[in-house]
């Protein structure tokens, strides 16, 4: 489907730019024969300009919104796989319990499975909620000081059991106890969606730095530094934008919605900071930075 | 005991699926990538019966999986257990190869009877080709008629001969039938009998067989309700005896 798709579009893409090439062939070959006529000249170059540049504007419309499609689909198989996979392997333990003869040890096993996914599930479904309420047009934020070391650390303790991460993989060195105004279940969310994103993103060999720090007496800053996979230079922006994915092998290999960077960068907006990533390229590791403006 | 190969990256759902299969007596691996589902149903003489595959895999996907099997000559019965349920989906799976598709959430006891529904039809293929009756070779057929007594059956036409009256048998009851004359004089329990005619297995009532015992007998027995023919073996099942003393 995918695949027929960026054919369709390649199609429309050479059309556009065939047409551009056509209209400059005809023009040039015009002016060639018709120099003399200058007031029609230039308000043939007028029009041209105006053709030209509707084409131009047609054709990266297009493609945008064939890409906006493509991500929507995605996004739709993603969330699909993220809902039904917990609620398919909950159940799956619980008609296990129900018909046959489990000894306690195998008991206490499938109780903390699907503990855990129920968890893996309401996750999914924050996200998803969280991002319908960001989408909506003035957002009410429930503002109340956040001691933000306090905060990180909450989230490292999260992700260190989510995900079964030992302390040392997970370092945390803390900059001065500063504190936020700020939405505390939405700043959490944004905390805990860029530990995690480094959790998973970093596989087995996880070894991440989480570190914050003042900048400028105005802003705490939240760095995150993973030696995960790294990013394009091209893909610094983009990771940020909804239903996003990076492309290749990584991306099929880590479950995820899309969600997470965009509900980061839409947090750190309505807090008056911003958001965004670094990274030295592929193979490099990359680091994600959250900034939000302190209390004094 | 029955090889099963799950192809599931989600390790929760792998492990309980394992669990259950092994409860049901069946040997069951795990590999949670479409690359080494490839490479293990690929070698030579794969040693799996029958293949549960995901869809969303990491690396390559489902369905290119099973339609390269598929490619390859590799035929082995494969259900796809996956969270996409459009009808697009269940489509493309058909269409790539796959035997079942099923969709997560699953109930438990569906996945087991397709399961089993896919290893009974693979053995019936097998059967049906192993068997010398599927072959040219007239002579090693199994005789089209028997007869001890005063009574013949013709399972070609499925016509019983008792004492010059001829009564119709229906499939199942001249299967029944032919599988007692080929065990003469040896038990055979209920199992036995719905697993190698039926074709079914476990949970099945075994008490169906009954119901066709007490109608053959009907029909061969001078007094049905004192057979000499077809007996009942206490606690295991029935005995066919072709001359009584």
């Amino acid at each position: 489907m995918l695949e027929s798709r960026r054919k369709s579009m390649a199609l429309f893409i050479t059309l556009g730019a065939s047409l551009i090439l056509v209209i400059l062939i005809l023009y040039i070959g015009w002016v060639l024969l018709n120099w003399r006529n200058g007031i029609l000249l230039f308000l043939g170059v007028l029009m041209l300009a105006f053709i030209i540049t509707g084409v131009v504007l047609n054709t990266i419309f297009l493609v945008r919104e064939i890409r906006r499609n493509e991500q929507h689909d995605a996004f739709i198989n993603a969330v699909t796989h993220e809902l039904k996979t917990p609620v398919a392997s909950i159940r799956l333990y619980l008609e296990t319990l129900q018909t046959r003869a489990v000894d306690e040890a195998k008991r206490a096993e499938f109780y903390r499975i699907m503990l855990a996914d129920s968890d893996r599930l309401l996750a999914t479904i924050e996200q998803v909620l969280r991002t319908g309420r960001m989408g909506q047009s003035g957002p009410k934020l429930n503002l109340t000081n956040i001691e933000i070391n306090a905060l990180v650390e909450e989230c490292l303790e999260r992700a260190r059991q989510l995900h079964h991460v030992p302390e040392r993989a997970l370092e945390y060195s803390p900059g001065p106890p500063v504190t936020i105004l700020g939405d505390l279940d939405d700043v959490r969310a944004a905390v805990a969606n860029l530990i995690d994103n480094a959790v998973k993103y970093s596989g087995s060999t996880a070894k991440i730095v989480v570190e914050t720090a003042v900048v400028d007496d105005t802003f705490v800053t939240l760095r995150v530094r993973d030696q995960g996979p790294g990013l394009e230079k091209s893909e610094l922006k983009r990771v940020f934008k909804r239903f996003y994915r990076v492309q290749g092998q990584l991306a099929a290999r880590v479950k995820g919605t899309g969600l997470g960077l965009y509900i980061v960068r839409a947090v750190a907006k309505q807090h008056g900071g911003r958001a965004w990533a670094e990274s030295e390229g592929p193979g490099h590791g990359s680091t994600f930075v959250l900034q939000l403006p302190r209390v004094r | 005991m029955r090889r099963v190969l799950i192809v599931e990256d989600e390790h929760h759902l792998a492990d309980g699926l394992r669990f259950n299969l092994e409860a049901e007596d069946y040997q069951v691996h795990v590999v949670d990538t479409g690359e080494a589902a490839l490479e293990l149903l690929l070698a030579p003489s794969p040693p799996f019966d029958v293949v549960m595959l995901d869809v969303m895999l990491p690396g390559i996907d489902g369905f290119t999986v099973i339609g390269e099997l598929r490619q390859k000559g590799q035929f082995i019965p494969t259900l796809m257990l996956t969270a996409r349920n459009h009808p697009d989906d269940v489509l493309r799976g058909f269409t790539a190869g796959a035997d079942d598709y099923l969709t997560k959430p699953f109930e438990l006891a569906m996945l087991l009877a397709r399961l089993r529904s896919l290893l009974r039809r693979n053995e019936w293929l097998l059967a049906a080709a192993a068997s010398p009756a599927a072959t040219d070779d007239a002579a090693s057929q199994p005789p089209d008629s028997y007869a001890f007594g005063e009574i013949s059956v013709d399972f070609d036409r499925l016509e019983l001969c008792v004492r010059g009256k001829v009564f119709p048998l229906t499939l199942m009851e001249a299967n029944l039938l032919r599988y007692l004359i080929a065990h003469e004089g040896k038990p055979v329990s209920r199992k036995a009998m719905l697993e190698d005619v039926w074709g079914l297995h476990e949970d099945t009532d075994t008490r169906a067989i009954d119901n066709f015992i007490v109608r053959l007998r009907r029909y061969i027995e001078d007094d049905p309700t004192t057979p000499r023919h077809l007996l009942t073996v206490r606690g295991v099942g029935y005995r066919f005896v072709a001359a009584p003393e």
